[in-house]
């Protein structure tokens, strides 16, 4: 079901197994029959981790997804609300709870706290004369989700917002959380690296960066962790060498320029969600003799993408340019396999043609869902306008151009294109050219407000306040020496068979890419110059090994980095 | 209780019996005998009760409470089950006197059934059997029925008086040839280097049995007392299972332990005299706590180091017990307590410093409690605790600490409450996570205050933000959002963001004038951009006040124009596009026009267009509006490579055959130069 998860080099798989575990053992506490009511936000990622099926086998009976007044009529011993730890939820869970008929069956009523229990809402629930409704009030943590075979993700999207806008830290604690998770089950991660800040913003102006800040963040709140769960000394062989930790602060070019690769473009277009994605349903109609496309389809389709399926796994990080190459050569390959039907004389052979079928025909399948899929961003990537705002954006990236009002930008305003693209334009602009000049800032910023309108005053702010946007102050350019130093931009680049990973935006290498290459191999120490004009302090932790699992020095040895506190 | 019949005075006898969880009484009226719970009260007769009892004298339940024992007066005793269901024997003593005792003496598992009796200076144990057997006491003496035995108490003894276990017996009866006895002789002629070792060991090993003498060997220790014996035994067990090849070595280890941890409790100076069956029963747990009750913490702990028990479970929880005893000592100074018991405990695993804190609260040493928790590592634990102790700042900058944000939110709300606005304020002032935390909240939960923290902290440029937003969620007239607005542009100015004043004041005036549009003109103009105000001006044909709103709020050229195009063209007023596009020279070319007449699938307008687009863009123009020939005229014209590829790709269909062939040949041409 989830094999993909355990082909990486790490097998995710047990993390996996531990969160499903949790669960189940959490259900089980609830006995009898039971229906979820669910904080809608989270079904998302649940889905990641849990389908249906392992909710029924444990009497879940009905989900519903949590809104106020009365909770609907369902037939079960137990109703188990599943929230985020918000104020607001507690208000329509107190709301649910308070209507509930009393002459009706007498139901158990629980909540579980993704990913985390919250004082605060007890609280609540206790103000509002509730909190003893509740026979179980449990937390689950489910921080780091196994998204891929080499990947995990919290699927918290709101976090950089959370962090540099709001000043709150709290993913960064869960972040932390879950890092201990990890080490948990993976051993203790003996080298922890780390660039970046969380400034904190003080009365409107930045403070200074605090270089032990990130420290007290995500590594400091791991070491303090540690502490707290002494008493379960790890004695798993650390499967993880270094952790890299990188502030998405350092590295705020990489998202707004338009990603290239195959899943790249199929998120830039049609956004994926939890790992799944919805399509126009139009090219996705059977493709049925007879039918005189009465019933077309109406509602999205929506496909789930990950590596489990073979084709999508091959695809997935190709330059959208090399992806049509393979998809026909897949095709080839695919019916020269059914024609072997012919070939099949003895018995044994048929059988054994029989036996493959079901494997043909999911590959049949998947080839025409990418084949449709690629037609679909073909009809994007081929347009004139996706031409020109492309090549406004590699412009801006190898430096061309940056310091004037662009007529490109000028005209998309003009002609009221989405704001959003707009804005991705002028961020990238200003991160491009270490800020804007005031006066091309002014106007931008006034030509957005008079066309998109005033509003957006507050939307250009918090830009300015994330640093996504700004003046450009000091009068020197610095991203030039970046983009030299770390190469973040390349001629020649192989979109077919790539060996550098610039190919995945045609020519721009994204810069935390670059850091973690450099981090590898030769050392942060080489480039000492730009890691002072990026934002935040860089550090190196060591976390002692229980002996016996120290590893031999190998060719993973990095040296450590400059530290300054 | 129901009513007893004929009970006039106090009972000769009764006892408390408990069958399927339920409790009753037995009582005895004269020779009768009644059997009450809480509801009914039923005569009952013992099956097979010798005739001739007037009275019964004593009765007795035993431990388990299975069976019963009864005294009459006639020195005649009947022992049965509790349910009075069955006899199990009878016996008679001959003693008329009451006993001042009667107990049952068995051993579970046991099939001897035995009771023991009890009068002024006489001990006699009675039971299946024609004789009893007698004791005499030296002291008045009082008698405990247990598991397996019974203690005897008197002054200055305590003895205790059980069935001998069948292992012991076997061992240690006169003339015994069971398999136990004779390894312990072995094992005895070994010592002493004799050649008769060979001949028991012989003896049993031709029968198979040595695996049961050692079994005996190492049982038999356990049932003794003396250190001495316990060692012989076992020396003799260890001594059989030389000789053994596969004898599973955990009994033997694990009874060594057991013996020594109960020769180390039976010590006079600890006074625990269990038994080995008594220790089994009650768990290494349950003679922990007791020996925590009692205050030998050393003693628990060298156990627990000794049996190797899990920290959390043995070591931890002895010194945290340990702890919660010593904050208690009021002698002590709280520094010395605190400093004592981190050196004891230091980051002993599982050992909860709260836990010992609250201890320190619950006995009024607050301070004790508070420097307790300085060596609590979890937060969680930590911060409610000191909320409890109204240490609440202190609880703040710890969980500010632990990067938990919602203990950082409950510190808050909890000092809210018990600050006034004024100091609380302060508080937050030099604490800034918690002031955006705070603030945070306040965005969902109370507006007004955020108001407040903006303004204490003379944050004009969030105050502005905050006025903006009112402008459009709080406020319905447009007088209240005009001056919303304006309070805006005065923070605004404040925090020297003139950018965003200047923008304000233009807001202002915009609503105030898409209120006077909607009052002349009727239709929706309030919220609108700038950009739409005209655009709808020129939808519904007010060409000069869009002209005028274009300058009055300096909309450059070039977005005018596009506007106005696009404006013009939803309309299809082709007419007023056509003079438009003559007005003056188009700041952003004529393909636009071509584009957007395309658009509205108006091919004709759109040739219009074509021909006014300047040279770059011409062949794209002359495409869009399908003039393939006249296209490649022009980019053979050029001699310009890449418009001719593109002009090649639009040639499809016969129709455009010829030319086709006309680029290809231009090229050639090219080519040969």
């Amino acid at each position: 079901m989830a094999a993909h998860l355990s082909y990486g080099r790490v097998n995710l798989n047990v993390l996996r197994e531990a969160v499903r575990r949790e669960l189940r053992e959490f259900l089980d506490k609830c006995a009898g029959s039971k229906a979820i009511v669910w904080d809608e936000y989270l079904t998302g990622p649940f889905g990641l981790i849990a389908q249906y099926s392992l909710l029924k086998e444990h009497e879940v009976e009905k989900m519903f997804t949590l809104k106020g007044s009365r909770l609907p009529a369902a037939d079960v011993k137990n109703i188990i609300f599943v929230v985020r730890p918000r104020l607001e939820l507690m208000d329509i869970i107190a709301e649910n709870v308070l209507s509930e008929d009393r002459r009706g069956p007498a139901r158990d009523f629980h909540i579980l706290f993704v990913p985390r229990r919250s004082l605060l809402c007890e609280q609540r629930l206790k103000d509002l004369g509730v909190l003893g409704s509740f026979i179980h009030r449990e937390e689950y943590s489910l921080d780091l989700i196994p998204f891929d075979g080499d990947l995990l993700s919290m699927e918290s999207e709101g976090a950089f917002k959370e962090c540099y806008l709001e000043s709150d830290q709290t993913s960064l604690y869960h972040a932390a959380k879950g890092l201990m998770t990890l080490q948990a089950l993976y051993g203790t991660i003996p080298q922890i690296f780390g660039k970046g800040e969380c400034a904190r913003v003080r009365n409107g102006r930045r403070v200074p960066p605090d270089p032990m800040f990130c420290f007290q963040q995500v590594a400091n709140m791991m070491i303090r962790m540690k502490r707290e769960f002494t008493g379960s000394q790890n004695s798993i062989f650390p499967v993880f060498d270094n952790l890299l930790l990188l502030d998405r602060n350092v590295d705020l070019l990489t998202p707004l320029a338009t990603q290239l690769t195959y899943e790249g473009l199929i998120d830039e277009i049609y956004g994926i969600q939890n790992s799944y994605v919805k399509l126009p349903p139009e090219k996705f109609a059977p493709k049925k003799q007879g039918d005189g496309g009465k019933d077309l389809p109406t509602e999205a389709k929506k496909l789930q993408l990950n590596s489990a399926e073979e084709l999508y796994a091959e695809i997935r990080d190709k330059n959208f340019n090399a992806v049509g190459s393979v998809l026909s050569k897949k095709a080839k390959v695919i019916s020269a396999a059914f024609e072997e039907r012919h070939n099949a004389k003895t018995v044994g052979e048929i059988k054994q043609f029989v036996s493959q079928l079901p494997h043909m025909q999911a590959a049949r399948g998947s080839l025409a869902n990418h084949t449709s899929i690629a037609e679909l961003i073909k009809d994007v990537t081929t347009s004139e306008d996706f031409f020109d705002k492309l090549t406004v954006e590699q412009e801006f990236m190898s430096g061309i151009d940056t310091d004037k009002v662009n007529s490109y930008i000028e005209d998309c305003i003009a002609q009221k294109h989405p704001l959003i693209k707009v804005l991705r334009l002028v961020c990238l602009q200003s991160v491009c050219n270490s800020g804007l000049k005031q006066k091309v800032l002014d106007y931008y910023k006034r030509e957005i407000l008079q066309t998109y309108g005033y509003e957006h005053i507050l939307t250009l702010y918090n830009l300015e306040k994330a640093g996504l946007l700004k003046p450009q102050t000091g009068g020197r350019n610095t991203y030039p020496t970046v983009r030299k130093t770390l190469r973040l931009w390349m001629d020649d680049v192989n979109e077919q068979n790539p060996t550098d990973i610039s190919y995945v935006y045609s020519g721009y290498a994204p810069l935390s890419v670059r850091l973690a290459q450099l981090l590898s191999r030769p050392g942060w120490r080489s480039i000492e110059e730009v890691l002072r004009i990026l934002p935040g302090p860089h550090f190196e932790e060591r976390q002692p090994l229980p002996t016996g699992l120290q590893k031999k020095p190998g060719r993973w040895r990095y040296r450590i980095c400059h530290r300054h506190h | 209780m129901p009513e007893v019949p004929g009970l006039q005075s106090a009972p000769s006898c009764w006892t408390t019996m408990c069958q399927d969880r339920v409790a009753h009484i037995l009582l005895a009226v004269g020779p009768d005998l009644y059997l009450l719970d809480h509801a009914a009260c039923s005569a009952v007769t013992p099956p097979g009760l010798a005739a001739g009892v007037s009275s019964f004298l004593q009765m007795a339940v035993s431990f388990t409470y299975r069976h019963l024992a009864l005294f009459t007066d006639t020195g005649y005793i009947w022992m049965g089950t509790a349910s009075l269901k069955e006899k199990l024997c009878e016996f008679n003593c001959n003693i008329r006197a009451p006993p001042k005792q009667m107990v049952w003496c068995s051993r579970p598992r046991s099939k001897e059934r035995a009771v023991v009796v009890a009068w002024e200076r006489r001990l006699m144990v009675v039971g299946d059997a024609p004789e009893g057997i007698q004791f005499v006491l030296d002291e008045d003496s009082y008698l405990v029925p247990e598991l397996d035995g019974v203690r005897i108490f008197s002054r200055s003894t305590h003895e205790f008086l059980h069935e001998v276990p069948v292992a012991s017996e076997e061992i240690f009866k006169i003339a015994s040839m069971a398999p136990g006895a004779l390894l312990l002789e072995a094992q005895k002629e070994y010592e002493k280097e004799s050649q008769k070792a060979d001949e028991y060991l012989r003896e049993i090993q031709e029968l198979g049995q040595l695996p049961q003498a050692v079994q005996q060997c190492i049982e038999a220790a356990g049932h003794e007392h003396w250190p001495d014996m316990q060692k012989s035994l076992l020396r003799a067990a260890s001594f059989g299972k030389c000789f053994l090849d596969r004898f599973p070595p955990d009994s033997f280890v694990r009874m060594c332990q057991d013996l020594r941890v109960l020769n180390a409790i039976r010590d006079y100076h600890i006074g625990i005299p269990l038994t080995y069956s008594q220790y089994k029963q009650l768990t290494i747990q349950v003679l922990l706590d007791r020996l925590v009750l009692r205050r030998l913490y050393p003693l628990a702990i060298q156990i627990c180091e000794y049996l190797r028990l899990p920290e959390v479970q043995g070591v931890s929880r002895i010194l945290a017990h340990w702890a919660c005893y010593k904050v208690q000592q009021k002698d002590v100074s709280d520094e010395d307590v605190a400093r004592a018991i981190n050196q004891k405990l230091g980051d002993t695993p599982g050992v909860s410093y709260s836990d010992i804190a609250a201890r320190a609260y619950g006995c009024g040493r607050t301070e004790l409690a508070i420097k307790l928790l300085e060596y609590e590592p979890r937060s969680g634990e930590q911060v409610p605790l000191l909320l409890k102790m109204k240490r609440s700042k202190l609880a703040l900058s710890k969980a500010i600490e632990s990067g938990d944000t919602d203990l950082v939110f409950t510190v808050l709300l909890h000092l809210k409450n018990e600050l006034n606005r004024g100091d609380f304020f302060m508080t937050l002032r030099n604490q800034p996570m918690a002031l955006s935390l705070y603030r945070q909240f306040c965005k969902h939960q109370e507006l007004e205050t955020l108001k407040d923290l903006y303004n204490q902290d003379d944050n004009h440029q969030e105050l502005g933000s905050f006025h903006v937003r009112a402008s459009y969620a709080a406020e319905e007239r447009i007088e209240g959002r005009v001056a919303a607005l304006q309070a805006a542009a005065d923070a605004f100015y404040k925090a020297k963001n003139e950018f965003a004043a200047k923008a304000t004041e233009d807001q202002m005036r915009l609503l105030r004038l898409q209120r006077r549009l909607e009052d002349e003109l009727g239709g929706r103009f309030l919220d609108l951009s700038v950009h739409d105000t005209v655009t709808t001006l020129i939808l519904s044909g007010q060409n000069k006040r869009a002209e005028q709103l274009a300058r009055d709020f300096r909309i450059p050229d070039k977005r005018l124009w596009w506007l106005k195009l696009t404006a013009l063209a939803d309309l299809e007023d082709w007419e007023e596009l056509e003079k438009f596009s003559k007005s003056k020279k188009s700041p952003i070319g004529y393909l636009p026009f071509v584009e957007i007449c395309m658009k509205q699938h108006n091919k004709y307008e759109a040739k219009k267009y074509a021909s006014r687009v300047g040279p770059e863009q011409k062949v794209k123009a002359l495409l869009l509006v399908g003039d393939v020939a006249q296209a490649a005229d022009v980019a053979i014209e050029h001699r310009n490579e890449a418009e001719m590829s593109l002009v090649l790709s639009h040639c499809t269909g016969a129709t455009d055959g010829a030319t086709a062939d006309k680029i290809q040949r231009a090229r050639a041409q090219a080519q040969k130069k």
